[in-house]
């Protein structure tokens, strides 16, 4: 797997941020075993202490349980996981209002277009199969 | 811990290193950064009492450098130091006389490792071959610490990346290491600490999660501003 970090933001977060988007789309399931900390830092190409930061501090957020001796685990604590969906929606729609405010596009016509680009990426997903 | 205290090196009446003091931990990567000349490479080799030092003091876990620090400390220079003519497999039973430390199931794991061959002879490998081999001699001995000079330079982007996947291995493990390197995109991600050198004494030391935490700023951002601001 290749992630690609940039070189502002710790690596740790970013690892976090990784974890987060995977659980929040659902590629990581509930209670799904996760690499050790050794296996993610060779994955990713990281330091293994970072990959332990990044970890510890998971297991803080409630991210991942680690029992003694066995492999971590996504939580399966529903509520985590909607608020960790939540997190990502809120920062994705933060970053576009961001972007899109100083343009000063009406909000009718800004929603129309989010609407029509929101259905045309699933059409798109679908047509990429065809060709 | 390699502790590097109040350091003095002259040339002849040039002083190369003017109290230079850092510390690298057991279990961490160090990289000394700065421009060529600025003296890595005779910090390396004081470490290693290669060079005579003209002040200061250079103290592995606490002692003074004697003949036993070189069962504790390996160096990895940027040349390899077997003889061409020798096979690789020639090599390492030459480590394996000289060093009590030498762990030939490790030097076998690293041959796979690189996919080297110990009935090549070293003066027929390529650069990239031949700076593999020379890592294979210094990491198959079990020391706590490893200085690596520029293991980077002159190699291909794929033996690179090989080489940079050694780090997160267990070839390296809990090991202290100290690194230096031009290459810095290549391990940005993976060293704990960096030491910026400048004009021969040390401008800045950092921990680098905790520059990108409290600064926001890169390796290399720090590094303009001292080389080039």
């Amino acid at each position: 797997m290749q992630l690609k970090f940039n070189t502002r933001d710790p690596v740790y977060m970013q690892v976090i941020r990784y974890f987060k988007t995977q659980i929040a789309t659902g590629v990581l399931e509930p209670g799904e075993e996760i690499p050790s900390r050794r296996e993610i830092a060779n994955m990713f190409k990281i330091n293994p202490n970072t990959a332990q930061r990044a970890y510890k501090e998971m297991e803080e957020q409630g991210l991942i349980r680690t029992e003694r001796n066995f492999p971590s685990k996504i939580t399966r604590d529903e509520s985590v996981i909607q608020h960790v969906r939540e997190e990502l929606v809120v920062t994705a729609v933060n970053d576009f209002v961001d972007a899109i405010k100083p343009v000063n596009v009406p909000l009718d016509e800004l929603l129309d277009l989010v609407k029509q680009k929101y259905a045309g990426a699933d059409d798109q997903k679908g047509g990429a199969l065809d060709d | 811990m390699i502790e590097v205290k109040n350091m003095v090196k002259k040339f002849g009446f040039k002083k190369v290193l003017d109290d230079v003091s850092f510390t690298a931990e057991k279990g961490q990567i160090t990289c000394l950064i700065g421009v060529n000349g600025v003296g890595k490479t005779t910090i390396m080799n004081a470490i290693m009492n290669l060079t005579p030092i003209n002040g200061g003091d250079i103290l592995i876990d606490g002692q003074k450098l004697n003949k036993h620090t070189y069962e504790k400390v390996t160096f990895i220079p940027d040349a390899i130091t077997m003889l061409p003519q020798m096979k690789i497999g020639e090599a390492m039973e030459f480590m394996s006389d000289f060093y009590d430390s030498w762990n030939e199931a490790r030097a076998n794991d690293m041959i796979d490792f690189f996919r080297l061959n110990k009935n090549d002879r070293i003066n027929t490998l390529s650069k990239g071959n031949t700076a593999k081999a020379n890592l294979l001699m210094g990491l198959a001995l079990d020391v706590d610490y490893v200085l690596m000079d520029e293991p980077f330079s002159g190699i291909d982007m794929f033996s690179r990346e090989q080489i940079a996947n050694v780090f997160t291995s267990h070839l390296i493990e809990d090991r202290g290491v100290i690194i230096t390197t031009h290459e810095i995109q290549d391990i940005e991600h993976l060293i704990d600490k960096a030491v910026l050198l400048d004009n021969g004494t040390v401008y800045r030391s950092f921990d680098v999660e905790e520059l990108r935490e409290n600064e926001g700023k890169s390796i290399v951002d720090v590094m303009r501003e001292v080389y080039q601001g």
